[in-house]
This record gives C-alpha cells, structure tokens and sequence, in this order.
C-alpha cells in the first residue's frame, strides 16, 4: 500500500509539473529503493535464522547427555533402593533432581528456538515474495514506459499532420468497411446467380414456344417489314435501364 | 521450465508462426525493442508488443483523450468495462506532456508459450475492435479519422 502510494504521489507531482512521461525514472527509483529494503531485510531474517538454527543445535546437543544421564541416574537409584542403600539413593536423587530441573528449562527453551525459527521462516518466504512482486512491478512500469515509447513514435509520425494517430477507431471502420464490400460482393455474386437463373428460366420459356423470341432472323425481318408498312420510325432501342438509382 | 522470451527471440518466433501468414510483423529495434503486429483480420490494427523482464505486455491504441466527448463518462464506462472484460484492461498512457492517450492491454508471463501468446495478441485485438464499436458514441466524430466510407 505504502508503495502504490508513494507511485501516486509522484504522477500527481508529476501532472502539475506538466513535465516528461507519467511512467518515468522516479517510479522506476522508487521500486528499486523498495526491493533494496526488503533484499536487506530478508538478508538479516537468514542471518537470524542460521544463528537461531545453530543455538538450537547447541541447547539440542546439551539435552541429550542429560537425558542419557537421567536415564544412568535412575537405573542407579533403582539398584541402590533394591540394595537398601537409601543413603546413597537419596544423593543420586539429589543429582537427578537438578538434572531434570535443567533438561526441563533446555526443553523450554528448545520450544522457544522452534517457535522463533518459524516465524524467521515465515517472514523470509514473506520478504521473498514482496521482492518477487516489487520486481513484477518493476517489469510492468518498464513493459508501460516500453509502450509508451513505442505508441509516443506513432504518434510523432502523425505529429505534423492534424491526423490522429492510427488506432481502433480507424481499424474498425477499414474492417466496416471491408464488411461492407463483402457484402457488396456477395450482393453482386447472388444477383448474378439470380440472373443467371433467369436466363435459364427465359430459355426454357422461348423453346416451350411461350416467349418471342427477339433475335431470331424471323422477328428482324418482321419487324423491319412492319416499320416499313407503317411508315414510322419504330420506337427506338432503350438504352437507358429503367430508372436507374443515381449512384 | 520453461525459457524467458526476449523481445529479439519472441519477434523471430512471431515470424516463423502462423500469425505472419495473417499481417505484418515488425521488429521495432532499439535499446527497448518491441514488435509490432497488424493483422488484416483487426483492420490491421497495430498491436504492440514488449518484453520486459519476466512480464511480456501486448497492448494497442484505442484513442487519444482529446477525441472523447466526455471524459470522466467515459473513464467510468471504462472502468466498468474491466472488470467484466476479464482478459484485457483499458489504461492510459501520456505520449507527450498534454496528449493522452488510451490504450487496451493485457499482461502475461515473459515465460508463456508461443500459442498463448499469439491467443494474446489476437483477444486484445479483437477485444480493441469491440471496444471501438461500443464507445464510437463516446467519440469525437474527427474529420482527420473519418475514411469518408459511405453508408
């Protein structure tokens, strides 16, 4: 938190400055001083930790004699007592009082070594993870600041024009547009089947005798004769389609 | 496992891919290259894409701040939208003191494989293109921008 706070500050600074990119060094400082205090701190949590691990050994090293001695101790008090020597049992009891006394506090204080070791053990992996995200952080404002350059030289590209530089916007409309012309072409293509349709449907009516047939020698020669006989142009071809869409 | 991508060796592999069958790709060198992918199917929409350290980030323009209409509308609509366009995020970026700039993004791991990536780049463009659709009302029709398409 205190990191995202610190980056924030600085774009603020940095707006009212007016000055270079948002993303700049500053940010990039900050992160570096950050992984720099949690490296020093996971190096000091190791340092404990190998110290902590070797008192432990020495305090466990010193247990074990006690305890075999314990063990000699009561072995002795049992053959004594089994003797009669109650004197001499009651001396080794003495002894093996203050033995267990002893093993009884190193004990203790193993328990105490174990619960600090894991908690040495717990903040290491803890500072290893802040410093793995620090550096993640680190990677992602030099990925923006690499973005940020790169579009910045689009853009400088487009900077004498009054064009804006070449984005979505522009993207979507080549793809409207190429939709478009799809479109356009599949029209076209199923107009040109339909009328290929026709053609046939046309043929088949003139060979069912349905439909004069305009281009046979017969219908010419008739058609001259009766311009002819009515002594009047007759109406002239039509170029023109009807009423053609003005484009 | 797997390798860490540079933005040098993610470029060589982008052009030994299928994806240079569908665009251009561009090595744009330099001290922090990065590549620039235009694929025909996205209008051919330049998407970018750098390299830094264990992230890679693919990103493209979607429309600089001046060309919207309202802005803090606008922002909100775009903050609405991330959560819900779970892959890729709107952000903004300043190109020069006083020309902001918004743009798509999506973050992976430098270590991603190919085909992942490439899933990358074509999401993000696709998701730019929608983007461009559903906020054309939030836009300043420019006439620089116009392609003069009839309907």
């Amino acid at each position: 938190m205190s990191l995202w706070r610190k980056i924030f500050t600085m774009f603020r600074a940095r707006a009212t400055e007016a000055g270079e990119a948002v993303v700049d060094a500053n940010a990039l400082r900050i992160l570096d001083q950050e992984i720099r205090d949690a490296s020093e701190a996971l190096r000091k949590s190791r340092d404990d930790l190998t110290t902590m691990m070797a008192q432990r050994k020495l305090s466990f090293n010193k247990v074990q004699p006690k305890q075999n001695k314990i063990a000699e101790y009561s072995g002795f008090i049992e053959q004594l007592l089994d003797r009669g020597d109650e004197a001499l049992a009651r001396e080794v009891a003495q002894k093996l009082a203050d033995l267990e006394r002893e093993t009884e506090a190193d004990v203790a204080l193993l328990g105490q070594y174990d619960s600090n070791i894991d908690v040495l053990k717990k903040s290491i992996l803890q500072a290893e993870g802040t410093i793995s995200r620090l550096k993640q952080q680190v990677d992602s404002v030099k990925a923006t600041e690499n973005v940020q350059r790169a579009q910045a030289a689009l853009a400088s590209q487009h900077s004498g024009t009054n064009t804006a530089l070449r984005t979505a916007t522009d993207s979507l409309e080549r793809i409207k547009q190429k939709q478009l012309e799809r479109a356009a072409k599949f029209d076209a293509a199923k107009e040109l089947e339909h009328f290929g349709g026709d053609q046939d449907l046309q043929a088949k009516l003139a060979n069912a005798g349905l439909l004069e047939d305009h281009s046979s020698a017969d219908s010419v020669l008739a058609r001259f004769k009766s311009r002819a006989s009515l002594s009047a142009p007759a109406a002239p071809l039509r170029l023109d389609k009807p009423s053609s869409d003005k484009s | 496992m797997a390798v860490q991508w540079t933005t040098v060796a993610l470029y060589e592999a982008l052009i030994a891919s299928e994806l240079n069958l569908e665009g251009k790709i561009e090595l744009n060198d330099g001290l922090e290259p990065n590549i620039s992918v235009q694929l025909a199917e996205f209008g051919d929409l330049p998407v970018q894409i750098t390299v830094s350290g264990a992230q890679l980030m693919v990103s493209s323009a979607l429309w600089e701040a001046s060309q919207v209409k309202d802005l803090a509308h606008f922002n909100e609509l775009a903050l609405k939208l991330n959560p819900v366009n779970a892959l890729s995020n709107i952000g903004l970026i300043t190109l020069t003191p006083g020309r902001d700039l918004y743009i798509m993004f999506g973050e992976l791991s430098a270590s991603s494989e190919l085909p992942h990536i490439i899933e990358e780049i074509r999401v993000l463009a696709d998701n730019t293109i929608e983007a461009a659709d559903v906020f054309s009302d939030q836009l300043i029709a420019s006439p620089a921008n116009s392609t003069g398409a009839a309907k």
